[in-house]
């Protein structure tokens, strides 16, 4: 038995009543949503101007606000590219700060370490980041209690990690990367290290065992994400999101709608979002799922898009080719 | 190892600390170097020592960090560090008296006096300091609390290499077991004198049952996808020094073996302060990292904090026997 089908049997055992009634009415109305596009062959550009430019150009105001970044750090790998690159990271902290925000928070409640040196306060990350750029571990210190807007888990609160809860702008940097339970692992699932380890676990097996998809879709419920960068620069296929390959796809995919830069990604992987539960479920309250709401900006996607290798029972997700 | 009562505070097996007397932290921590090592590092531990204790708070708890509010992990890992350096009694009782606030009815110690009923696995660790300091009614209800926790299991499958329906301790109740809050409750039931009671002895197999069949221990399970994980070093630490008296040497010679051979290569504070504790548990060589582990905690900055981790550092460098008995 493989550790997926093991937790999707307890998942079952454990909340065999919670499934069903996944619905929150019709899909969201069609508004555009822009996507851009920005080629990134390798980790060794500063893309800091590049980066500041998008994003003032897609009207994010970031003067004198409080700005926390949320990267994908789950575990250390030497071989396996599982965590959003620093050079991202730092480029977009970079660029936060060029669009004049008051400050800049890398903060990450890792899901697999509970060590912080393995996550944010590596010295590969630290080393290359403005002085003025703090970097917060989200899974120790004080976290604030809020509703739970989504109701689908049957949690009455998430302890969100202050830092969080105090941001003025929550800006999303995930991994583009396959998961082996719920198909891929981008924005909107980046959204379980917002939740303190030290009231959730490592790994958050709370969330689990209430249903992954229905965590995520609870807490996209719950916690605005202002902007959204997907690390697509070396992505990971297969089993992801600790055990797959490297995929190379040479592209930040950057948009102030969530669900659009995850639909985007999914269509640059050679997925059909439409094909994918949890992204389908947040198209009800989120918008930018369907490809005619979105409106691709810099590079055209045709050069990004590939086929990522995935496990076999998630071969059903296939889709494409969409641009 | 024997507990305090009261206030008459002892470090270990060090000389006992007098009330209102000076820090006597310096003559209390052994590095097993020559003497001009053991000077120059007595003082600087010393001083670690002052740098912890500036991160308590007027309501007497500790917190991770600067700017976050006092928590438990930070306060009870401090009452050890402090227990270990043989602290006078004034200065560790309002981390005590805060500890045994936030305690629940039930015996169950959360995360903070706001969070009480989350992260209970952090009960484990309050027992611990519990024991230490003599304070036997908080440590039955702690105790009774931990008996209480269970992991949830599940049938056993062939096909798994692992045996799920050993009962350990999880994080979260109503979830799975996993290596840490395992670790943490075992030995918190082995010192208050319950390390026969079968709640540990199955807790003792789960944890053999997740090692790495090549040493040492990730964070839960050993294999995934008929692949073996790597190891974390503070997980196979806590997991060595929990499983201190309970497991045939022979059954963690692999992960004592590549905890000594890898000492080198680690880095970071809780690695290095688990490598230290693992390592020295068994009378292995743990100098490389205790030089290293001194050299991390003197340089660390403010906004790389973290309280627990860096009380954990002061236990592991004076070499007292807090987490076995």
């Amino acid at each position: 038995m493989k550790r997926r089908e093991f937790l999707k049997n307890t998942v079952v055992l454990a909340n065999a009543a919670a499934f069903g009634g996944l619905t929150y009415g019709a899909q969201q109305a069609s508004i555009p949503c822009p996507v851009t596009l920005l080629p990134m062959p390798d980790y060794g550009r500063d893309m800091e101007k590049e980066i500041a430019a998008i994003m003032a150009g897609d009207g994010l105001a970031l003067k004198g606000k409080k700005v926390l970044l949320k990267p994908n750090f789950v575990e250390t790998h030497p071989e396996r590219p599982i965590n959003t690159n620093p050079s991202v990271i730092a480029g977009v902290a970079h660029a936060c700060l060029r669009l004049g925000a008051a400050q800049v928070i890398v903060g990450e409640a890792s899901g697999h370490r509970r060590d912080p040196w393995f996550s944010v306060l590596n010295p590969s990350l630290r080393s290359i980041l403005d002085k003025k750029v703090r970097c917060v571990d989200l899974n120790h210190g004080d976290a604030v209690a809020v509703p739970n807007k989504g109701g689908l888990t049957g949690l009455p609160h998430f302890y969100l990690a202050k830092p969080v809860a105090e941001a003025d702008v929550l800006i999303s940097l995930p991994k583009m990367k396959t998961h082996h339970w719920v198909g891929v692992t981008l924005c909107l699932k980046n959204l379980f290290g917002v939740l303190p380890g030290i009231y959730y676990g490592w790994p958050k097996n709370l969330l689990h065992v209430r249903g992954i998809e229905r965590s995520i879709l609870d807490l996209a419920r719950t916690v605005k994400v202002h902007y959204s960068i997907i690390d697509g620069v070396v992505g990971m296929e297969g089993d992801g999101p600790i055990m797959g390959k490297a995929k190379p796809v040479g592209a930040l995919v950057l948009s102030p709608f969530p669900l659009a830069a995850d639909s985007t990604a999914v269509r640059l992987m050679g997925f059909d979002p439409q094909k994918i539960f949890y992204l389908v479920q947040a198209g009800r309250f989120l918008q930018g799922l369907r490809q005619q709401d979105v409106v691709i900006r810099g590079e055209r996607p045709g050069r990004f898009a590939t086929r990522f290798d995935c496990l076999e029972e998630f071969k059903g997700m296939r889709g494409g080719p969409f641009f | 190892m024997g507990s305090c009562q009261g206030t008459s505070l002892r470090g270990g097996s060090g000389p006992p600390g007098k009330p209102g007397a000076p820090a006597a932290v310096a003559s209390d921590f052994n590095l097993g170097y020559n003497d001009d090592v053991m000077e120059r590092s007595a003082s600087e531990t010393a001083a670690l020592v002052e740098r912890l204790l500036s991160f308590s708070l007027p309501d007497g708890g500790l917190s991770y960090n600067r700017g976050s509010g006092s928590s438990a992990e930070p306060t009870l890992l401090a009452t050890l560090a402090l227990f270990a350096s043989g602290m006078p009694a004034d200065r560790v009782e309002p981390f005590l008296a805060w500890a045994r606030k936030i305690q629940n009815p039930d015996g169950s110690v959360g995360v903070d006096p706001g969070h009480r009923d989350q992260g209970v696995w952090l009960t484990a660790q309050a027992a611990i300091a519990f024991h230490h300091y003599g304070l036997k009614e908080n440590l039955a209800r702690a105790r009774g609390f931990l008996l209480s926790l269970r992991s949830v299991t599940i049938p056993k499958d062939p096909r798994l290499k692992q045996d799920n329906t050993l009962t350990g301790w999880p994080w979260v109740p109503g979830t799975f077991g996993w290596v840490e809050p395992t670790a943490w409750s075992l030995i918190a039931l082995s010192l208050s004198g319950l390390g026969g009671h079968p709640r540990a002895e199955e807790g003792a197999r789960f944890l053999l049952d997740r090692q790495i069949p090549s040493g040492g221990w990730n964070y839960g399970n050993p294999a995934l996808d008929e692949k073996e994980l790597l190891p974390f070093w503070d997980t196979t630490g806590l997991a060595l020094v929990a499983l201190h008296g309970h497991a045939d040497p022979k059954r963690i010679g692999a992960s004592l073996e590549l905890m000594e051979k890898n000492q080198g290569r680690i880095e970071s504070l809780s690695g290095l302060s688990w490598a230290v504790l693992g390592l020295q548990g068994y009378g292995r060589d743990a100098g490389r990292s205790k030089v290293r582990l001194l050299k991390v905690m003197s340089s660390l900055r403010d906004e790389e904090f973290h309280a627990g981790n860096f009380a954990l550092g002061l236990i592991a460098l004076s070499g007292k026997k807090v987490f076995i008995p």
